[in-house]
């Protein structure tokens, strides 16, 4: 099967998980109806409910499931889908308020029954957990506060929510329902399971050690690391990335997604590259030599292994240049001899993090090297500011139809190339991204 | 393109869903 049957073939499967309260509910017997605002209400409330269960699965890294479209994008449905359950979650009520204002008095602790107020206290969580994501950064919460918030939010507001379902016991309470909606949480659970326990004590058996700590242009450090006592990545292809645990065990939640800048490598040797942007990535610098690591992974979709191509190119903004360092010196290794164009987008020229070592691959690849500044240095005969589609068209090889593209920077850089270059003639299967910006 | 893929596809989920809920109150009602 293709990767566009696959892909189609999961949304089938997330759908039908989804919907499968729904037709739960459907099935005889059936108890009486209670009109069609208060059922439709009551079914958006399951709705909402399984696909916050759903939520869990989709982060749960499965490895075949998230192939098809690279698991970045699956962060980003994540996040999209969360929005769309809390509207639907937060309608539930609503309208059973506008139909039946009686039932305004559930918001009330003191004078509603247990089970309404934690269906209240769900919703609430729900909307903390929304809330929280979708503004983490003006809101200055950490990183690794958040995570861990994040994860107890949501489990509390799905517990809340099963609470409030049992506590109601109306289209749940003949028994074999009761044991088909059992699967559904119990399936909810056993994935939450995986990932919070069974995932991280295998990362714990194993680890990496820290074989060396170098500085790189353009405030980023390179970590190298090597595996103790095991083979390594399985199937790891250039250009894929990692989460990464250090100074911390596999169970705190404290993992971060980097890019792998090395090529495959015998021994399992692995390089991260990684920019100062934020509270854990400036501790990098202070990592020693024979430290622990762990090293989730590999994921993603963004490798020219799944692309085969007459010729690649490349193109980076800033810390973006990672991913492509790994294809590039995969390509050199084997000794590929098809012409290749990296661009690069950076402030300064003294901050183009991987400058010599790229050049350095001109001697053993046929690759052609663009760099683009926004501050150019006195006698600057470059690309100054932005990748514009007159940029990229001026660079671009007279074949560029037929090339593969891979794009990785800032979010707002990689939406503007991928537009210029469909503009330029560049099939939108043919551009494919990888985005960091998750929270 | 992948990022308007998702969103597109996350309104659809949403979409399907209250259609679907529509439909359990209809069978209900009816």
């Amino acid at each position: 099967m293709t990767p566009v049957v696959w892909g189609a073939l999961w949304i089938a499967v997330y759908l039908a998980l989804v919907a499968a309260p729904l037709f739960v509910l459907l099935v005889a017997p059936t108890p009486p109806g209670l009109g069609f605002w208060s059922d439709f209400s009551l079914a958006l409330g399951f709705a909402g409910a399984a696909m916050m269960g759903v939520q869990f699965m989709l982060t749960a890294r499965f490895r075949r499931a998230t192939a098809p479209y690279g698991i970045d994008i699956i962060y980003y449905f994540h996040r999209h889908l969360a929005v769309v359950a809390a509207v639907l979650i937060v309608a539930h009520p609503m309208i059973l308020f506008v139909e039946n204002p009686v039932f305004l008095h559930m918001l009330n602790p003191r004078e509603a029954p247990w089970h309404m107020t934690a269906g209240l206290a769900s919703v609430l969580a729900i909307l903390l957990v929304i809330a929280t994501s979708l503004w983490r950064k003006p809101l200055g919460l950490h990183y690794d506060e958040w995570r861990i918030a994040h994860v107890l939010l949501a489990v509390a507001a799905v517990v809340l929510a099963l609470v409030h379902i049992e506590g109601v016991n109306y289209y749940v309470a003949a028994p074999w329902k009761r044991a088909l909606w059992l699967i559904i949480v119990a399936s909810w659970v056993g994935v939450l399971l995986r990932v919070r326990v069974l995932k991280p004590w295998r990362l714990l058996r194993t680890p990496y050690r820290v074989a060396a700590v170098r500085e790189e242009r353009g405030s980023s450090w390179t970590l190298e690391l090597t595996p103790d006592g095991h083979p390594g990545l399985r199937s790891f292809a250039p250009g894929q990335f990692a989460w990464l645990t250090l100074r911390s065990s596999p169970f705190a939640l404290k993992e971060h997604p980097f890019s792998i800048s090395s090529a495959p490598a015998a021994g399992g040797r692995l390089e991260f590259t990684i920019k100062e942007l934020g509270d854990f990535t400036r501790t990098i610098k202070d990592v020693r030599a024979g430290e622990t690591a762990y090293v989730d992974g590999p994921y993603g979709a963004f490798s020219m292994d799944r692309h085969p191509a007459p010729g690649y190119v490349f193109i980076a903004g800033g810390i973006g240049i990672a991913p492509m360092m790994s294809m590039l010196r995969a390509l050199a290794g084997r000794g590929d001899r098809r012409p290749h164009l990296l661009i690069t987008a950076n402030s300064r020229w003294e901050r183009i993090t991987f400058r010599e070592a790229a050049h350095a691959l001109q001697a053993q690849l046929d690759l052609r090297i663009v760099h683009a500044l926004e501050e150019p240095p006195p006698g600057w005969d470059g690309v100054v500011g932005y990748l514009t589609p007159e940029v990229l068209s001026r660079h671009l090889p007279p074949d560029r139809a037929s090339r593969e593209y891979f794009l990785c920077g800032p979010p707002a850089m990689i939406a503007a190339v991928e537009r210029g270059l469909y503009h330029l003639g560049v099939p939108l299967s043919r551009s494919h991204t990888e985005l960091f910006d998750l929270v | 393109m992948r990022l308007t893929l998702a969103k597109i596809l996350a309104v659809t989920t949403g979409v399907l869903i209250v259609a679907l809920a529509a439909l359990f109150a209809l069978l209900q009602t009816g």
